[in-house]
This record gives structure tokens, C-alpha cells and sequence, in this order.
């Protein structure tokens, strides 16, 4: 204990050693600061997990029909059956796998037409299996891709991954607002090509309607009224003849339901031949129709044929018109993709467009676009997991300046001191340089990168509270010295140092081995990681740094006779 | 003013200390507390993921004939602005496609759904009198529905060389579901790629035409025979009632193909002449669900693609997704040996309970394991005792964090797991705080002349300010984070609510148990520490 009295004393004593003190914690602060623009630790909202299951989404252009998406989705499965970690695969035709997390906002519960599929895959307990289920999917990702994708034309498929934490719709979303809807289907077009280039972006996905060809029947009037038809019963015999409906039902006694008397043409006499309108026409004159005279009319009499492209679905997001572009992630935060995709895209629409950036906000990565010959204006945003993560950051960010606030506010009720409550603070924000250090030095012993995540900032936050404790155990002690026993105020410092240091390193052990189960988690990593390594630079603050603000500081000038309550409590003798 | 209560707050520490260290109820104090945590631990729901509360809805409005912009002009665009109007909606997404434009809400995150679903309705039909001619009426379904995620899947599928077809499966499976919705706290069952059985009446348009006749014709003919009609009561002469009614004509299969669609000078054409009727499945349901599953667990190969039946089962909100998991586990066990004669094949696809019970009891192993490293630290730097003192303060400290948790209807889940990990190296500090006060008082000069009483309760009392203050400031810290809004806050959300409870618990436990533990366990030293003697014995 001696030795490190005296070494504190030593330091407080010469004004060069406590400048070097003071020199040295500005310089680690800032080159700790400097580890977020040169990359060193990377930022990202929540890491990946490990789980026993995962899915995958086919999506076939609209249009196509149920039978073209099991072929796509089988091809699907056939390439999973290889995989010795799968223990089962189910697939849903037209529909969603039963609802999960990662459903819950992509919109799964929602999916009724033949041009979907989901396929739910189980795997091995993953206690008991080497490759964790993210890298499973990396790696399975462009086998499948190169595999079943050239089957058809235009169709999709994206893996889908349980979240560690909230469910997005993406980890990147791009919405592309703007009123004239030819022009942000080109603009969305060129976004997803841009994110296709962009390196880590993978299953890019334009939320927008293919366009079709398809035919429509135009009823005529008065060769319908002139038969002795109505268009009402036309409507009514194309839908029987190739939907077919349910025209009757039983109840049954056996059945768990009714039973349902379905009408509709026989396969072989609905199929047409060939996509082309003579097909249709030709099936067409064959269904006829029975008018109010009993005659037969065949169908074709009485409406024309014309080709055209089908209507895509008008997306309205807040009340204005847009087209989502998504993305996701490989295994890489999805800040550094973004900031790369955004600058290509500045610099591809500046051709084009007048494009300017949005202001600080949390939609700080957005830009504005306006043609530069018609003046529309178009707006490119950016929503998905970045959003959620920017409003995160934000919100804790608030949370930690409170959290920074009340606690000087605190101090100051108790020391009534402004000074002292500073030294305390700043004592406390110092352990950000642990925190950042910390994760640079994981990211050595982690396969995949460490990225600094929420929860980190959960734990600098919580940090704050710890480390002001060890200052306020330290100013207190050398107050109640110089107070009781007429120390100086140098030596009362050092001895405070010396004393407290026991109960500050036994707490900053409990901490440290507190989180160290913590740490390997791959969600709250972050938080076992800042807690750990923040501890570490608290202690070494809080015993070196502190006292030399405690010593600079005319506030901590207390003595004897200044105090006047008697029955406060006593120090120890 | 100030100083006056930092005074008091001093003397908290101190007072609680004197007030329990011989009082007789200290003990059964800390029984019942271990008790209490114990019994939180058991009994409290279990799940994986904390529950966000989402709400939010659709209006589904259709118009036969109408074109997307067309849509997007007459239904979604005025429906948009009226529903702008609610409170508490984040985002408002339009849909407009061909005949039918839906517009889906989504309220802020964690606004309380029951009312979120009302203001909707209710928008909705405030403004029927607005809505433009030949629309059909708004269907208007909560998100919540679909929105309860369920905790258990089990795909139901024909075995290999099980002769079942898919309607005979869902029989089976039906009746299953039936049981299932009986168990306590199940809430919403449903069916994946069931089929139904049902008549199909397969037309065949050259037979059609041969025969002169239209689809409107054979519609009419099955529609008329197909009726169902309630009995009726007639009387005889002295009163008594006669009861009487039409049966439905059809009893089978062969008796909708027996149906005459028209006659021909007297010769009848039967429904069979000219279609194929058969009893099948609903073929126009093209929502199939297929498996492919290991024969057995290590069998290296896949057996060939099923058909299968999917049945999901959601649980009511803060139950125990652990029990009810059991529960529906042996309802299926009991009907092993009926699926093992029909040749059904069971396999349970998903099963948040077990997850969940897996989740909580690695993360408690984990607290032990840190709870033991922490009392072996503290072994080598204060001495065994010391140890045990502050090792029996983490159960309690947990055990009413947990108990006010379950009390408040939280949910034991990974993120107040994660809450007591945090706290847990905070946690210790108060209780090291004061053992390691009482111990360097014990080892200090003029021991000898006190009261072992006054020591404890002076070295409590010494430290409590401080103490106060900063663990004040740790909760401060946390408070914040209860107002970050968004998904992530609410997902975050029991580490503001369950921190600060688990460092209040600390400092009392602390107050109270240290100096209580301490007199019971500890001695004043009878040789002093050689770095004591620094000013000798006086």
C-alpha cells in the first residue's frame, strides 16, 4: 500500500509528471476516437446469431404459376438435402412458414399468390455443431443462387435469418419516393444495380410488381344485349370455367368440415395450347353461353381480345407514392455498404438529377433528387436496420447525455461543488477509451469481426455509473482525511488513492469476471466487452488521472475547521 | 439543507445495520427472501424474446373492375387521409392493385393494442357515409391475429409407404387441433397445407357443346338438388305435433353424378354424362406444404417428399410457453399409438418452450459459474468468510430482483437475464463495499477498546454515503434508457426496469446481511496484521 502512496504522492508532487498524466490520457482518449474513421472497430447494430433453424424465400416473378415456383423451390431443397447439418426442410407453397420473429415485419402472414414460397429448414442443435448457422448460410448462399436461379427468369430467392434482436424488414431498405411512377420504377432499377455492385450486399430485391402481358376481354355491349345475355352472367361462366367456384356444399357427418361441391372445367379442356391470343380466342369459342331464349352463343361472339401489360401494384408509403429497394447483409455491418452505395449513387444520379443530402437528422443518409429537364423531385431513403440502428444510436445517445446530466447533478447537490462533480465526470466519460480499445483488441480474438454494437453502448452507459462510483469513493475518503485529520491535501490524496485502491480493483475484478460469461454471447458481447475492458481504464483513471484533477483543483482545498457538523461520521483512526 | 440530507442518507446505512444486527427476524428475513426468489424462478413464464407489443391493422376495400391508379384515386388516397387522423400511427403503407386497394397502419411501438384496434374501427366507420359508390364494404382485421407468433409447430405427415391420403390426414390432424385448443393457455391453432376433401365436378366442354348445353345450366341443376332445409311441424287433428322435413338429396358422390342436368324428349343427361365427378381434394387450393424429413436421426439420406399438414399453436401473453409446450407435447404423445396404426408421422418443427427453458437455464448456469469465480476471487483478497458473506448476498439480491419482476408481470426471457448478468458484477460491489470496510476496521489499530457491535455498525454506517450516492448514480444512469423508443427500446426494455431493483435490493442486503453475517461469522482478530503495526500498539 506504501509503495503506492507513494507513487501517487511522487506524481502529485512534480508538475512534469502531472502534465505527462494529463498529456498521456488526452492522447489515448483521442487515438481511441480515431479507431472509428480508420476502421479499426466497426460499428454495427446488433451482431448475428447462431440458431437451429432458418429460412429461405422464393419469389417467382408475378405471374408465374404455382407449378414454376415448386420447381424453383424444389430445386431449393434438393441442394439443402446435401447438407449433413439439415435435419429436416419443409417447404409452404403460396404461403408463409408458420410466423417467426423475422416474419413478423417481412410480411410472411401476408403471402397468398403462386408466385411465393418459403422454406423453413432445421438444423442440428447448435451446441453440437461446428459451423454456426450464419456462416452456413453465406456459404450456402451462392450455391443455391447459381443452382436454381437460371431456372426461370426474374425470380428471387433470399435467406432469411433469425434476428438477435428486433426484426426489420431489411438490414438495408431504400425507398424510392417520388410521384411519377415510370420514373422511380428506372430509379429503383438502378439503385438495386448500384447495391448489386456494392461489395457485402447480397439478395437485393426490387418491392415492385413485375410487368406481365396479359389479355383483356372487352365485353361488347350491344352484341351482348342483342343476344339476350348480360355481362354480369360472362363475368360469371369465364370465372366458373377456369377458377372454377363452389357452387354447393354438404354437411357431412363424418367430415370435420362441410364438403364442397366444386365446378370447373376439366384440365384438358381448360388448357390452352399456347400463350398466344388465337389460343385463347379458339378456347374461347368453344365455352359457350345460354341466353334467356335458350340458345347457345359461344363466348368469343360476344367480347374482343386485346393484349396488354398487366397493372403493377402502386405502393403508397405516409401518403406518397414509392418503390422499396432491399438488401442484405453478408456478414458485414450494414453501415459501410451503405456509405459506399451512397457515394456511387451520388454520383451516378448527379448525371441526371440536382441531388442534394439530407441534413443531420436520423435520416442523414438520405438525398434528394430533382430532374434536372422536368424539376420532379424524387427522394432516395434510407429505412431498414439502418434506421432502426441510427434511431438507436440516438435515442441511447439521449440516454447516456441524461444519464451524464443527472448524474452531475447529483454530485453537485452532494459536493455542492461544480468542480469536484466535473472531475468526477470526466473521470467517468474517460472510460470510453477502454471501451473503444476494448473491441479493437476482441476483434483479434473473434474469427468473425467484433463490431461495437448496441449493447456496447448499453454498457458505456452503465459504465459511467461504475466509474464515477470509484471517484466518488476517492474524494470522499481524502475529504473526510483532510476534514478529520488535518491531512494535506497531497498526502490526503495519495493516501486516499492508496486505500481506496483495494475496494476499486476488488469491484473492477467482480465486474470483469461478471461480464466474462457475458462476452462470448454473441448479442451482448458488446456490453461483456465494454464492461470488461471500461472497467480496466476506470481503474487506471480513476487512480492516476483522478487525484491529479483531485490535486489541480481548488475545490478539493478542504481542512479542519471548516466543517462544522460533530456527529457526522468518523473515519477511521 | 444539502447537508442535512446527506446526513440522513448516511444514516440509512447505519440505522438499517443497528436495526438487524440483533434482531431475531434477520434470519428468517434472508430464509424468506432465498424463498421468494426461488419460488419466482419456478413459477415464472418463460420465453425466448422479450414480447414487443405491435399493433396495427388493415382496411381491406374492393372494386371489381378497377384499375391500380384508379384504386389508388377513389380508395386509397381518401382512405389514407381519414386514417392520418388516428393517433399514435407511425406509418401508413397504400396498396393499390388490380380491384382491391388495402392500406395497413402501423402504430408507434408499444401502443396498447386493444385501443389501437378500436380507434381503427372506429375511423373506419365514422366515415362510411364518405366511401364512393360500387365498393364493396371495408374489411377491416388487427394485425394482432395473425401478429401472436406461436410457439409450437408440428408437422403431421404420411409415413413411407403409408397408404393415407391428404384428406384422411386431415381428418386425423383436425381432430388433434381440437384437443390441442383445450389445453390451458393455448390460444390461436391453425392449419398449414391442409386440404379438404370435396366433390369435384371436372366439366368437359366438348361433351358440353355435344350435349347443348352451358356451365350456368349444370350450376343450376346441383344448386337446386343441394339444399339443406330445417324440418317442419305439422298437426294432427287432437293437437300433436308431427315433425317432417326434406332430406338433402346428395349423401354421396354417386348421387351428384346421378344429378339430370336437363332432359331430352324424356331421356335424361345425368351430371356423370358430362363431367367427371369424383370425391378428391380441393383442388383450386394451390397452398400446399410439403417435408422432407431423416428417416432417422443419423440416417445420412432424406426421405422422399410428403405431403404434410402444419399446426401452429400460439400461446396467450404472459403464460409460460415452458408448460404450455409440455403440455401440447403429451397431448401428442397420447396419440403415438393412433398416428402409429394410421401411419401419420409427427415432428415437432419448432418449440419456443423448450428454446426458452434452454435460453433461462444457460444464462442461470452462467450466473453461477460467475457467482462462484466472484467468491473465489474474494476468497484470496479478503479471506473465506469475508467470501461466503457477500456470496450469500447474490441470491438474495436475485431473488428479489426476480420476485419484483414476476410481480410487476415481466417474463423471465434472455433480456432480463441479461439485466441480472449486468447488475450482477454491480451487484456485489455494495456488499464488497462493506465487508471490506468491516474488515479493514477489524484489522485496525484500537480494535480492542470497542464493541464489536460499534464496529460493524460504524464501518456500515461510514461507507453508506458514498455509497449511496454512487449507486444512485449507476440507477441514474439506467432510468434513460426506459424512455428509448423504437423496436430496440422495447426489446431493451427489462434492463431499465430490472437494473435498478437489483442495486436498490444490493444496497439493503448489503445494509442489513453484511454486518449481520459479519457478527455471526467473523472475529476480531486476535494477532494484528504486521501492515497494521504501522503506528503500534498503543
Amino acid at each position: 500500500m506504501n509503495k503506492l502512496e507513494n507513487f501517487i504522492y511522487g506524481i502529485l508532487d512534480k508538475k512534469s509528471k502531472k502534465t505527462l498524466v494529463v498529456v498521456l490520457t488526452a492522447v489515448a482518449f483521442f487515438a481511441s476516437l480515431l479507431m472509428f474513421p480508420t476502421h479499426m472497430v466497426l460499428a454495427k447494430m446488433l451482431p448475428g446469431k447462431s440458431d437451429n433453424t432458418f429460412s429461405i424465400y422464393v419469389d417467382t416473378p408475378i405471374g408465374s404459376s404455382i407449378e414454376q415456383t415448386k420447381l424453383m423451390s424444389t430445386c431449393v431443397v434438393s441442394v439443402l438435402k446435401k447438407e449433413k447439418e439439415v435435419m429436416n426442410i419443409e417447404l409452404f407453397l403460396a404461403q408463409g412458414i408458420p410466423l417467426d420473429y423475422a416474419g413478423l415485419v417481412k410480411g410472411a402472414s401476408m403471402k397468398r399468390t403462386e408466385n411465393v414460397s418459403e422454406i423453413s429448414v432445421n438444423l442440428t442443435d447448435k451446441h453440437y455443431r461446428a459451423e454456426s448457422s450464419f456462416l452456413m448460410v453465406q456459404r450456402l448462399r451462392p450455391i443455391i443462387k447459381d443452382t436454381c436461379l437460371p431456372l426461370l427468369q426474374g425470380a428471387n430467392i433470399k435467406f432469411i435469418e433469425q434476428p438477435s434482436g428486433p426484426p426489420t424488414l431489411a438490414s438495408i431498405v431504400v425507398e424510392v419516393h417520388g410521384e411519377n411512377l415510370e420514373k422511380i420504377r428506372t430509379i429503383s432499377t438502378n439503385v438495386a444495380k448500384i447495391l448489386t455492385q456494392t461489395e457485402g450486399l447480397v439478395d437485393i430485391d426490387i418491392m415492385a410488381d413485375e410487368i406481365f402481358s396479359k389479355y383483356e376481354l372487352i365485353p361488347d355491349k350491344e352484341k351482348i344485349a342483342r343476344s339476350g345475355l348480360s355481362v354480369e352472367q360472362v363475368n360469371n361462366i369465364l370465372y366458373l370455367a377456369f377458377e372454377g367456384m363452389v357452387i354447393a356444399h354438404k354437411n357431412s357427418k363424418n367430415s370435420p368440415d362441410q364438403i364442397d361441391m366444386f365446378l370447373i372445367l376439366e384440365k384438358d379442356s381448360k388448357s390452352l395450347y399456347s400463350e398466344t391470343e388465337s389460343a385463347l380466342q379458339s378456347k374461347l369459342s368453344s365455352l359457350n353461353l345460354m341466353n334467356v331464349q335458350g340458345m347457345m352463343v359461344p363466348l368469343s361472339e360476344v367480347v374482343t381480345i386485346r393484349k396488354v401489360d398487366s397493372n403493377p401494384m402502386i405502393m403508397h408509403k405516409n401518403l406518397s407514392r414509392m418503390v422499396n429497394v432491399i438488401a442484405e447483409t453478408d456478414m458485414v455491418s450494414q453501415l459501410y455498404p451503405l456509405l459506399e452505395a451512397r457515394d456511387v449513387m451520388l454520383e451516378e444520379f448527379s448525371k441526371e438529377y440536382i441531388v442534394t443530402k439530407e441534413g443531420f437528422s436520423t435520416y442523414m443518409f438520405d438525398l434528394h433528387l430533382e430532374d434536372k429537364n422536368t424539376n420532379e423531385k424524387f427522394l432516395l431513403r434510407w429505412d431498414g436496420e439502418m434506421k432502426v440502428s441510427l434511431d438507436t444510436f440516438r435515442d441511447l445517445g439521449g440516454a447516456f447525455i441524461s444519464a451524464l446530466i443527472l448524474i452531475f447533478l447529483l454530485l453537485v447537490i452532494y459536493y455542492k461543488s461544480y468542480a469536484i462533480s466535473g472531475i468526477v465526470l470526466l473521470g467517468s466519460f474517460l472510460s470510453l477509451i477502454g471501451v473503444i480499445v476494448g473491441h479493437w483488441v476482441a476483434n483479434w480474438f473473434t474469427s468473425e469481426t467484433f463490431f461495437l454494437t448496441a449493447t456496447s453502448l448499453i454498457g458505456f452507459i452503465a459504465l459511467i455509473g461504475i466509474s464515477s462510483r470509484n471517484s466518488l469513493l476517492l474524494i470522499d475518503f481524502a475529504k473526510s482525511l483532510m476534514e478529520y485529520h488535518g491531512m494535506k491535501k497531497r498526502r490526503a490524496i495519495a493516501v486516499a488513492a492508496a486505500t481506496r485502491a483495494k475496494p476499486i480493483a476488488l469491484t473492477a475484478v467482480a465486474i470483469i469476471l461478471g461480464s466474462a460469461l457475458l462476452a462470448s454471447d454473441p448479442v451482448f458481447g458488446g456490453l461483456g466487452v465494454a464492461l470488461i475492458s471500461g472497467t480496466i481504464a476506470a481503474v487506471f483513471v480513476s487512480l492516476l488521472f483522478v487525484p491529479v484533477l483531485m490535486d489541480n483543483s481548488k475545490a478539493m482545498d478542504f481542512d479542519i475547521a471548516n466543517h462544522p457538523s460533530e456527529d457526522n461520521i468518523s473515519i477511521t483512526k | 439543507m444539502a447537508d442535512k440530507k446527506k446526513y440522513q442518507v448516511t444514516d440509512v446505512a447505519g440505522r438499517l445495520a443497528k436495526g438487524f444486527l440483533r434482531s431475531p427476524l434477520t434470519a428468517v428475513l434472508g430464509v424468506f427472501l432465498l424463498l421468494m426468489g426461488y419460488l419466482a424462478l419456478s413459477t415464472m413464464p418463460r420465453e425466448e424474446d422479450p414480447q414487443i407489443a405491435i399493433s396495427g391493422g388493415a382496411v381491406i376495400v374492393a372494386m371489381p373492375g378497377a384499375s391500380p391508379k384508379e384504386i389508388e384515386n377513389i380508395i386509397v388516397k381518401p382512405l389514407e387521409r381519414k386514417l392520418r387522423e388516428i393517433r399514435g400511427i407511425e406509418h401508413i403503407y397504400g396498396m393499390a392493385m388490380d380491384n382491391v386497394g388495402i392500406v395497413n397502419v402501423m402504430y408507434h411501438i408499444g401502443e396498447n393494442r386493444e385501443d389501437s384496434n378500436l380507434k381503427l374501427y372506429d375511423k373506419v366507420m365514422q366515415n362510411m357515409d364518405k366511401m364512393p359508390k360500387g365498393v364493396m364494404q371495408p374489411l377491416i382485421k388487427p394485425f394482432d391475429i395473425d401478429i401472436d407468433i406461436p410457439i409450437i409447430t408440428v408437422a403431421f405427415y404420411p409415413k413411407t409407404n403409408s397408404h393415407l391420403d391428404d384428406a384422411e390426414l386431415f381428418k386425423i390432424v383436425r381432430k388433434v387441433q381440437q384437443k390441442i385448443n383445450a389445453v390451458d393457455s393455448v390460444a390461436k391453432t391453425t392449419l398449414k397445407g391442409a386440404r379438404k376433401a370435396q366433390y369435384n365436378i371436372e366439366v368437359d366442354m366438348g361433351k358440353l357443346s355435344a350435349y347443348h348445353l352451358s356451365l350456368g345450366q349444370i350450376m343450376q341443376a346441383v344448386q337446386s338438388v343441394a339444399v339443406n332445409v330445417p324440418e317442419v311441424k305439422g298437426r294432427t287433428a287432437d293437437n300433436k305435433l308431427v315433425i317432417f322435413g326434406v332430406k338433402n338429396a346428395i349423401e354421396n358422390v354417386d348421387d351428384v353424378g346421378s344429378i339430370i342436368v336437363v332432359q331430352y324428349m324424356g331421356s335424361p343427361i345425368y351430371l356423370r354424362d358430362v363431367a367427371k365427378v369424383s370425391i378428391g381434394l380441393d383442388i383450386q387450393n394451390f397452398q400446399t406444404a410439403k417435408i422432407v424429413v431423416r428417416d432417422d436421426i443419423n440416417s445420412s439420406a432424406f426421405s422422399e417428399e410428403h405431403s404434410q399438414i402444419t399446426m401452429t399453436v400460439a400461446k396467450l401473453a404472459g403464460t409460460n410457453a415452458v408448460f404450455v409446450a409440455e403440455d401440447v407435447l403429451k397431448v401428442l404423445q397420447k396419440y403415438e399409438k393412433e398416428f402409429k396404426k394410421e401411419g401419420v408421422g409427427y415432428l415437432v418443427t419448432r418449440n419456443y418452450g423448450e428454446r426458452a427453458n434452454e435460453a433461462v437455464n444457460e444464462l442461470m448456469h452462467h450466473l453461477m459459474i460467475t457467482i462462484i469465480i466472484i467468491a473465489l476471487m474474494l476468497v484470496f483478497a479478503l479471506g473465506w468468510r469475508e467470501s461466503l458473506i457477500v456470496t450469500f448476498s447474490v441470491p438474495a439480491i436475485l431473488a428479489v430482483t426476480l420476485f419484483t419482476a414476476w410481480m410487476t408481470g415481466q417474463t423471465m426471457n434472455r433480456i432480463t437475464l441479461f439485466a441480472l448478468l449486468l447488475s450482477l458484477g454491480l451487484l456485489v460491489d455494495a456488499a464488497i463495499i462493506v465487508i471490506e470496510n468491516i474488515h479493514r476496521h477489524l484489522h485496525s489499530h484500537g480494535v480492542e477498546d470497542k464493541d464489536m457491535d460499534e464496529i460493524l455498525i460504524e464501518a456500515t454506517d461510514e461507507i453508506g454515503a458514498p455509497t449511496n450516492i454512487a449507486t444512485l448514480a449507476i440507477i441514474l444512469t439506467m432510468v434513460p434508457m426506459a424512455f428509448v423508443g423504437g423496436m430496440m427500446g422495447s426489446f431493451m426494455k427489462p434492463i431499465p426496469y430490472n437494473v435498478p431493483v437489483a442495486l436498490v435490493a444490493s444496497l439493503f442486503i448489503a445494509y442489513i446481511f453484511t454486518p449481520y453475517l459479519s457478527l455471526k461469522l467473523l472475529k476480531k482478530p486476535e494477532h494484528k496484521h504486521h501492515h497494521n503495526d504501522k503506528e503500534g500498539k498503543s
